[in-house]
């Protein structure tokens, strides 16, 4: 089905899946970032605490010292200084401390230099801003930093420093610097546990979600399947129905309306069967005794020479009036047989053109009136029901001939890529406008008052749209008073393709003028 | 004297068709249930039979393919339901023509006429479409020396075909010339009796080579292995 193709846009499970996970993906994202920052300034945080209490007590400590190394020489006091440095610096990657001593920057050389480094530090680890901080201070200053050591290794690191007064050399500034190391290690384990977690928690919402959403979803799409399967036609489908809960309600509710459905719809067909039967009932037993009569009525209208002149003219009109008894019979079993759709049809490819010139010629064997048939065409295929087409045709033919008064009817006939249309139009008595549509009711006059011209059953024209109905086609009517009337059949050329284009307007070229509002027409 | 067996179970209807063919010069027997035709029709060998489709003890279809197991007697079925499927199944069985009642009695007489009435006339010429010879005097087709049973309306419709080999004849055409009708539209006669026809004739009625139909004009006689449309 659609959903393998486009899961998001057509299954509810994978878009409230995809929502959640995005959503918690956000929320974890903030959550974790905030807890993450919080973790890390706070260590950071005692890292620089004991990093500046520890520097103090060390500063403080080798201040007394200078101050009681006051009054001994060089090599004492740079004996001393070395003891110092060594002392200070703790070796070490995770925990350690390195020692700087360096003079304030001079003019001149001094006499006696103890700058000095701990192992391999080198003095970029100290930043140029931070040193003139210190110099311009009188306590303690930190800064972050980047301790480097002479092999190009480096780490983060935190720097405190002070200053140190040396005797005979002048003032030093003194630095510890301490690698952050270790609290990294600690942040990187903390943010990668936070992200697994992270992750570990949205894959586990996504699968929880998706699982609570399938135990609701499940029964909907399986009602939809079910659906689709009742309006298919398979109506004996039926949801199970688990539980009490809402989705077992709407099982139930779904299987009540599908039970009703089904009920009024064989109630339905069982009416239509039964319609259809009573009209093939009807028809037999009608019939057969018509054909009784009228084979009776032949046989004594074969003999009237030998009656009275009443008795003969009675028997001619019995058996006019038998014909026409039969013509409406026949029409009105056509009528009830499209009432009860149980009109059935025999599409076949045919040339619709030889059709047409074949009932005229059948319709009008005389030819004492002009009946122009228009085509460009001399064979136009069409799949059709050639008993039905007929049938149209000999109706709109015959409608045109009783009511054109002696003037010629014209028969067009065009065809298009989809569709074949057909114009009957006679310039005779024609029909009031706003009759157009009604011209298709069964049994409606035109005139109460006039006389049903000979031999109609007053059920042609409705018999003849319900048949270009039944070939996806229309049956249009234009007319006016006196000015005549036109009727176009339009009937698609493939059998049950609807049709894009009408080839015949209804209304005639030489009429468009005269058209005063065009929505008028439209309602034809 | 021509004799007609009449099968209707209308007892007035039976009578006045026997009035009605007396007059016409044809002998009538009447039958008036579906189960007593066959011992009749083989005690009299009517020419022809008239047959209603609705009969009490066995309907007029089973009468029909009855008949037309053992006869190839011109059979015209008479139906008060001219609705196609009706119509088509009577034709199926084996019925040469049928009438929808109510039906006129100077037709019905007509059509009789015409259903007695050899259609071709007969040349002595023995005529073939692809590997069938046709013996027009004997009034018989063989394949491969073996005869194969067509009802006379079958024949006609063949002979009208293999007579003009190259022509493409309409179904109202066949319907004039074979069953001698005109103005006459009712494709159904032609294209089940073509159907019927060819699932005699043809060695493939699925894919039929002797009777071809040229679509949306009507059919012709074909020329075996050759490919046409």
């Amino acid at each position: 089905m659609i959903s393998r193709k486009r899961p998001w846009r057509s299954s509810l499970v994978w878009r409230v899946t995809g929502n959640s996970v995005l959503l918690s993906l956000g929320i974890i994202w903030l959550v974790g970032s905030a807890l993450f920052s919080q973790i890390s300034s706070g260590i950071f945080e005692e890292k620089r605490s004991n990093s500046i209490s520890d520097s103090q007590s060390s500063i403080r400590s080798i201040q007394v010292q200078m101050a009681v190394a006051q009054f001994q020489n060089d090599a004492g006091i740079r004996k001393i200084v070395d003891q110092m440095i060594s002392v200070a610096s703790i070796s070490g990657n995770t925990a350690g401390r390195e020692v700087a001593l360096l003079h304030f920057p001079v003019v001149r050389p001094v006499k006696n230099n103890y700058e000095r480094t701990s192992n391999l530090l080198s003095t970029k680890s100290i930043p140029e801003a931070f040193r003139t901080k210190v110099r311009t201070s009188t306590g303690l200053q930190w800064a972050r930093t980047k301790i480097t050591f002479l092999g190009g290794e480096k780490v983060n690191g935190i720097a405190v420093g002070g200053t140190v007064e040396i005797p005979n050399s002048g003032t030093y500034e003194l630095y510890f610097l301490y690698g952050l190391t270790s609290q990294e290690n600690t942040l990187t384990l903390i943010r990668n546990a936070l992200w697994f977690t992270g992750l570990a928690l949205i894959f586990l919402i996504g699968l929880v979600t998706w699982l609570v959403i399938r135990q609701v979803v499940i029964p909907v799409r399986e009602a939809a399947e079910i659906a689709e399967q009742l309006s298919a036609g398979d109506l004996g489908r039926r949801m199970e129905v688990h539980g009490e809960n809402e989705i077992a309600r709407l099982g139930i509710s779904f299987n009540e309306m599908a039970l009703s459905m089904q009920q009024q719809i064989s109630r339905l067909e069982n009416l239509s069967r039964l319609q259809q039967r009573f009209v093939s009932d009807v028809s037999h037993e009608l019939r057969t005794p018509l054909t009784t009569i009228r084979m009776a009525s032949e046989v004594i209208y074969a003999s009237r020479g030998s009656f009275s002149t009443k008795v003969s003219r009675s028997a001619e009109l019995l058996i006019a009036q038998i014909d026409r008894f039969e013509r409406l019979l026949a029409d009105l079993l056509e009528v009830s047989r499209f009432d009860a759709e149980a009109a059935v049809m025999v599409v076949e490819p045919i040339d619709i053109v030889q059709l047409l010139r074949r009932t005229v010629d059948y319709l009008h064997p005389s030819r004492e009136r002009i009946i122009n048939i228009i085509s460009d065409e001399e064979t136009i295929l069409v799949d059709a029901d050639t008993r039905r087409i007929e049938r149209i045709f000999r109706n709109l033919i015959t409608n045109a001939i009783d009511h054109c008064e002696d003037k010629p009817v014209d028969i067009t006939i065009v065809e298009s890529e989809d569709a074949v249309a057909v114009g009957v139009r006679d310039y005779g008595v024609g029909f009031q406008e706003k009759d157009s549509h009604r011209l298709f009711d069964r049994f409606w006059r035109a005139d109460p008052a006039r006389a049903r011209v000979r031999g109609g059953t007053g059920l042609g024209l409705s018999i003849a749209l319900e048949d270009a109905k039944l070939h996806h086609g229309t049956l249009e009517a234009w007319g006016r008073l006196r000015r005549g009337a036109h009727f176009v059949l339009t009937i698609p050329k493939v059998a049950g393709i609807e049709m894009a284009t009408h080839p015949i307007s209804v209304v005639p070229e030489s009429e468009l003028s005269t058209i005063v509002n065009p929505e008028d027409s439209e309602e034809i | 004297m021509t004799l007609i067996m009449v099968v209707d179970d209308d007892q007035d209807l039976a009578e006045m068709l026997g009035i009605v063919l007396n007059g016409a010069g044809f002998e009538v027997d009447l039958v008036s249930r579906g189960d007593e035709v066959m011992d009749l029709f083989r005690a009299q060998s009517p020419d022809l039979v008239l047959l209603d489709v609705m009969l009490p003890g066995m309907t007029g279809i089973e009468v029909c393919r009855d008949i037309r197991a053992e006869s190839m007697v011109p059979i015209v079925m008479l139906t008060a339901k001219g609705d196609t499927h009706d119509v088509v199944l009577g034709l199926e069985a084996g019925a040469d023509d049928y009438m929808v009642k109510p039906f006129n009695p100077s037709e019905l007489v007509a059509r009789i006429k015409t259903r007695l009435r050899r259609q071709i006339s007969e040349s002595a010429g023995g005529l073939k479409i692809g590997d069938i010879a046709i013996d027009q005097l004997a009034h018989s087709i063989m394949r491969e020396g073996k005869v194969i049973p067509l009802t006379r309306l079958e024949f006609d419709l063949l002979v009208a075909l293999a007579k003009e080999p190259g022509r493409v004849f309409t179904r109202e055409a066949l319907l004039n010339e074979v069953w001698g009708y005109r103005h006459a539209t009712d494709t159904r006669l032609v294209n089940v009796h073509v159907q019927r026809l060819r699932s005699k004739v043809e060695q493939d009625p699925e894919n039929p080579e002797l009777i071809v139909t040229v679509r949306g004009v009507g059919y012709k006689a074909g020329v075996p292995g050759t490919k046409e449309q």
